[in-house]
């Protein structure tokens, strides 16, 4: 009978994995045609030099692009570690946004002219203040 | 028009307060109408219940409307429901039409608004007993049917639906949570992971990650150079907005308004699941769809009608069953509750007055928001003018603060920022596509429910097929969608070789993109 | 006033870090109190839920008699008693209820035994509307129908939502057909489903024969014509005769306290041996963190006889459809932990 052929039972049990199983069945399928039909015949490409591998020999600003990886994270662990010492006042991101807001801004600025200076410095120290006000104050947002 | 009479000035002034702050909260990437309406809800204690309605209301179709801002000119949705706006807004932002394209949002907005309030006023108690269809089986149909976008969104069909599927897997990390009907156990991570990664990854920090901290990264790859998008705005006179852009519009206007509407009411498909389904049928049914994602109107039409159509969509359950459509109406039950008014089966008959009173304020809403975005759209198109080593670091702040709010305040999510940045960076750069990722990752864990829930129900696949004439009609139409998306893919490799052919002719190639847009 | 406000908080966050390094001490521990900002997570994600309604009513009320900052935030089960674990400060506290033993009893991912690891609070307040309902037509006139179906090797299904609150009534129910009935219980047939429209869906499509529901939810289905395929009736309230009984005289929408009264005990009863009878209240109470300074703990108990004495809240709570029930904390973590024990019972008894 072709309903036999359909039936199916999941356990509660282990029901949390019954889908991801399927999918990862269909996930490793898909990869092997990938596989096959693009990335093999892209690395041969790469082999005889007609195509170039991403992101490793690729032409990029170093400077800006790692700092800003670093910048990121770093605003982020501060923003929690600042917040920890005065608990639930939004304190931690209003000080640490300040800080990041500038040094990011400071990093992309390439003409660092004085008009263009005092711009930042000013965004730097209003922009976080505002948010800072009007979320966590008039609106009461739990802030980090 | 008795009810009329209990309404005063404070009503439609809260009304016209409550659309602004919810345009500003929903422009803002990383703040939603949720929020909005979540941080608003003590006020409305003090305001009572028409007054408190109003202002909930207007923060609610405001909040939706804003997603498109920062959708179009930044590529960020701003609300999850607006990820499909950003394929044609964006592009047409890039190529300096920001403004002509949130017109063309604001009118789309609008319709859908209108539209979906009259049904709801016309015919909510219907649609309700219809809603109640749906079971588990139709819902993941319905799921299937907007995933199977993904086949026809894609440049090369096997990679989108690659992506898709990493986007579906990444998903379901997390707990196979209780409170969907599964058995609580975490799957797919350590256990050393599991502190952070118990409820699995938020999905407005994944969104705003994978577009706004990833595009922010390949930027600053680039030295984050001054490009010429911003004085373009200015010059392109093409780009300038005319009502004739909405010419042979109307049936994907009303369609999509009406594929929102209804996808707001099946409770717990909601959301973005309905722009994503109007996309798929305008992209699928439309004479010629070949530009859509690379810029057109007409993906804008259908994206924007379809989220605002949702407003009143979302209400329909709510007010005629006492179940939220989606996340904002399940905070605007608390409303309802603060003031001591039970929302069910009787909510309408018991409470014509109430009724009547929320109809007005969201048709009024949907009319301040159109006027207010309507005439602000020209300063706010000026955001793109905005040097970027002012705009990136308060974008930056922002996603920070939608993240860490989005769940009353969870540093994990802030950190799913980065990792979902790193990660929209490593993708774009091997060539898998982000599109189709994130609409797996929005809908993956529901057809998770969904499926397995049909399946523990009736212990057969082909349930599927044999539940219901409701059933075959969706099966109607996911085939319809394959099919036409393999079509498509070959139609668009014949061209490819078309034009490669064409490289060593190069005075053919304009006439034979010619040939290729106006044949679609 | 942004400066003046930064030292204060700094001397107050020094205090509370001295008083934590030397808080063994019992003559620091009294002075230790509130201060600053507080915030108290719950164990739901729902800000229109009856946990959130429930925190908002006490926290409002705490906050104004003890001139702190206190804020309610939704952040759900998992993360809130995570945030609770890493701030032992008294800047964080959590409210929530019997979910959070129950979800350990039950063995759910993420509950560990709250008497163990954590503090427990004052209770504040009963949702007394815990309810199973069937379908209009169902052939199930009562409970009692119900038992003596599944009895006679019946099978009947329930929809619940699995791991807790939604759980409790339903295992007690197998456990009592299990006395009643001995070897029969397994024809009680649990459908896991998930929030209140999943547990109406699963009705409405004939894939379930009860389902656990609430009053607050569902009372407007039980007032639908029964031509109405989406029509309901109560057969069981878990609360306890007592509870409803200081529920207001009208009730909840159209249903009065006297027809509520109908469901509960004496009139509907699910033995649990022994002459005894099971009951649930779904009960709310703080939880803090286990190192938090004992000052606090008696602090917050103090104020909330205070508030429970002036009377206006238990209006308010009354108001929502809550029982007021406030017991101080040491009261309230014998009490709790003796209700887990009976619960426990039922668990063991049924596996």
């Amino acid at each position: 009978m072709a309903s036999d052929l359909f039936d199916v039972s999941i356990d509660f049990e282990t029901s949390h994995l019954f889908f991801p199983t399927l999918v990862h069945w269909i996930l490793g399928g898909l990869l092997a045609l990938i596989l096959i039909t693009k990335v093999a015949p892209f690395l041969a490409a790469v082999k005889r030099g007609e195509r170039a591998l991403p992101i490793v020999s690729e032409s990029r600003d170093n400077l800006r692009f790692f700092a800003t990886l670093a910048l990121i994270p770093a605003y982020f662990a501060l923003m929690a570690i600042v917040g920890d010492l005065f608990p639930y006042t939004g304190y931690g991101f209003l000080f640490v946004s300040m800080a990041f807001v500038l040094c990011m801004s400071l990093l992309y600025l390439h003409d660092w002219t004085k008009k263009a200076l005092v711009i930042v410095v000013v965004n730097a120290v209003v922009a976080p203040s505002l948010a800072w006000f009007v979320l966590a104050k008039l609106f009461t947002i739990t802030l980090p | 028009m008795e009810f009329l009479s209990v309404l005063d000035v404070s009503f439609f002034l809260l009304v016209g307060f409550g659309t602004l702050v919810g345009i500003i909260f929903g422009a803002i990437p990383g703040m939603t109408a949720t929020m909005a309406v979540a941080v608003c809800l003590p006020l409305t204690y003090a305001l009572g219940l028409n007054n408190g309605l109003a202002l909930l209301l207007g923060l609610y179709v405001g909040g939706i409307s804003g997603g498109m801002v920062p959708a179009v000119l930044l590529n960020i949705p701003g609300t999850p429901s607006s990820i499909t706006t950003t394929f044609d807004g964006y592009p047409m932002a890039r190529r300096g039409e920001g403004e002509k394209a949130l017109r063309i949002c604001v009118i789309a907005s609008v319709i859908g608004g209108l539209i979906s309030a009259a049904v709801l006023f016309l015919f909510a108690p219907l649609l309700a007993d219809f809603s109640i269809k749906f079971s588990y089986v139709e819902k993941f149909l319905i799921i299937l049917l907007a995933l199977s976008v993904i086949a026809s969104l894609s440049n090369s069909m096997l990679i989108g639906i690659f992506s898709g599927v990493i986007g579906i897997w990444l998903s379901l990390i997390g707990d196979y949570s209780i409170s969907d009907g599964g058995n609580g156990h975490t799957r797919l991570m350590f256990d050393f992971m599991e502190p952070y990664l118990f409820e699995g990854f938020s999905l407005l920090p994944v969104l705003i990650g994978i577009f706004g901290i990833s595009t922010i990264l390949l930027e600053a790859e680039k030295g984050v150079k001054r490009d010429v998008a911003g004085e373009r705005v200015k010059i392109g006179a093409s780009g300038r907005f005319s009502l004739s852009t909405f010419k042979g519009s109307l049936t994907n206007l009303t369609r999509s308004s009406f594929i929102g509407t209804f996808v707001g009411m099946l409770p717990g498909v909601g959301g973005s699941a309905a722009s994503v389904l109007a996309y798929t049928q305008e992209k699928n049914l439309a004479k010629d769809s070949s530009q859509m994602g690379k810029g057109a109107p007409q993906g804008l039409i259908a994206s924007e009608s379809a989220n605002n159509a949702l407003t009143g969509g979302a209400l329909i359950p709510l007010l005629s069953l006492g179940i939220p459509g989606d996340a904002t109406t399940a905070v605007l039950i608390g409303a309802f509750t603060l003031q001591g008014i039970q929302v069910g089966p009787l909510f309408i008959p018991e409470n014509h007055e109430t009724w009547y009173i929320m109809m007005t304020a969201l048709v009024l809403a949907n009319f301040v928001m159109f006027v207010l975005m309507f005439f602000a759209i020209k300063h706010i198109a000026k955001v793109v003018m905005v040097p970027k080593h002012i705009l990136y670091p308060l974008i930056v702040m922002m996603c920070v603060v939608g993240a860490y709010a989005i769940n009353y305040g969870i540093m994990f999510d802030v950190w799913t920022l980065l990792i979902f940045g790193v990660l929209g960076y490593l993708i774009q750069k091997i060539g898998l596509e982000v599109a189709p990722l994130i609409i797996g990752f929005i809908l993956g864990s529901q057809a998770e429910v969904y499926f397995v829930k049909s399946l523990e129900s009736f212990g057969t696949y082909s349930i599927f097929f044999t539940k219901s004439p409701i059933a075959l009609v969706l099966w109607a139409l996911i085939a319809a969608s394959v099919l036409f998306a393999i079509a498509m893919g070959f139609k668009s490799r014949a061209r490819q070789k078309m034009e490669l052919s064409q490289m060593h002719t190069p005075s053919n190639t304009t006439a034979g993109k010619r040939h290729d847009s106006t044949n679609g | 006033m942004l400066l003046s406000r930064k030292t204060l908080m700094n001397v107050s966050v020094a205090a509370a870090m001295m008083g934590a390094t030397l808080g063994s001490s019992v003559a620091m521990a009294q002075d230790a109190q509130l201060r600053g900002n507080v915030r108290v997570v719950i164990g739901s994600t729902s800000t229109g839920g009856d946990t959130y309604q429930n925190a908002s009513i006490v926290v409002d009320r705490l906050a104004e008699h003890l001139g702190v900052n206190m804020k309610v935030d939704a952040v759900g089960a998992s993360s809130a008693f995570r945030t609770l674990d890493r701030d032992s400060r008294g800047n964080t506290l959590m409210i929530f209820h019997d979910q959070s033993y129950l979800g350990h009893l039950y063995g759910v991912q993420g509950y560990d035994d709250i008497f163990e690891k954590y503090t427990i609070g004052p209770t504040i307040a009963i949702n007394p509307g815990n309810a199973y309902l069937v379908p209009m037509d169902s052939p199930y006139q009562s409970l009692d129908d119900i038992i003596e179906a599944v009895g006679s090797g019946e099978t009947v299904r329930v929809a619940i939502q699995p791991g807790g609150v939604s759980e409790i009534g339903f295992s007690a129910l197998k456990n009592a057909i299990a006395i009643e009935h001995p070897g029969q219980e397994d024809n009680l047939v649990a459908v896991n489903t998930g929030s209140q429209s999943d547990k109406n869906q699963q009705l409405f499509d004939g894939q379930a024969d009860v389902i656990n529901g609430s009053v607050q939810a569902n009372e407007q289905y039980t007032r639908l014509p029964e031509s109405d395929q989406k029509a309901m009736r109560f057969v069981w309230l878990t609360a306890r005769q007592d509870t409803i009984e200081q529920a207001p005289e009208e009730g909840l929408g159209q249903t009065t306290r006297d027809q509520l009264l109908e469901y509960v005990e004496p009139n509907v009863t699910v033995t649990m041996g022994d002459d005894e009878n099971f009951t649930f209240d779904k009960e709310f109470f703080f939880l803090y963190n286990k190192e938090m300074d004992q000052g606090i703990v008696d602090q917050i108990d103090e104020a909330l006889e205070a508030i429970y004495a002036e009377g206006d809240i238990q209006e308010a709570q009354l108001s929502a459809f809550f029982i007021p029930d406030f017991k101080p904390s040491q009261e309230a973590s014998d009490y709790l932990q003796e209700k887990m024990s009976r619960y426990q019972e039922i668990i063991d008894n049924i596996n």
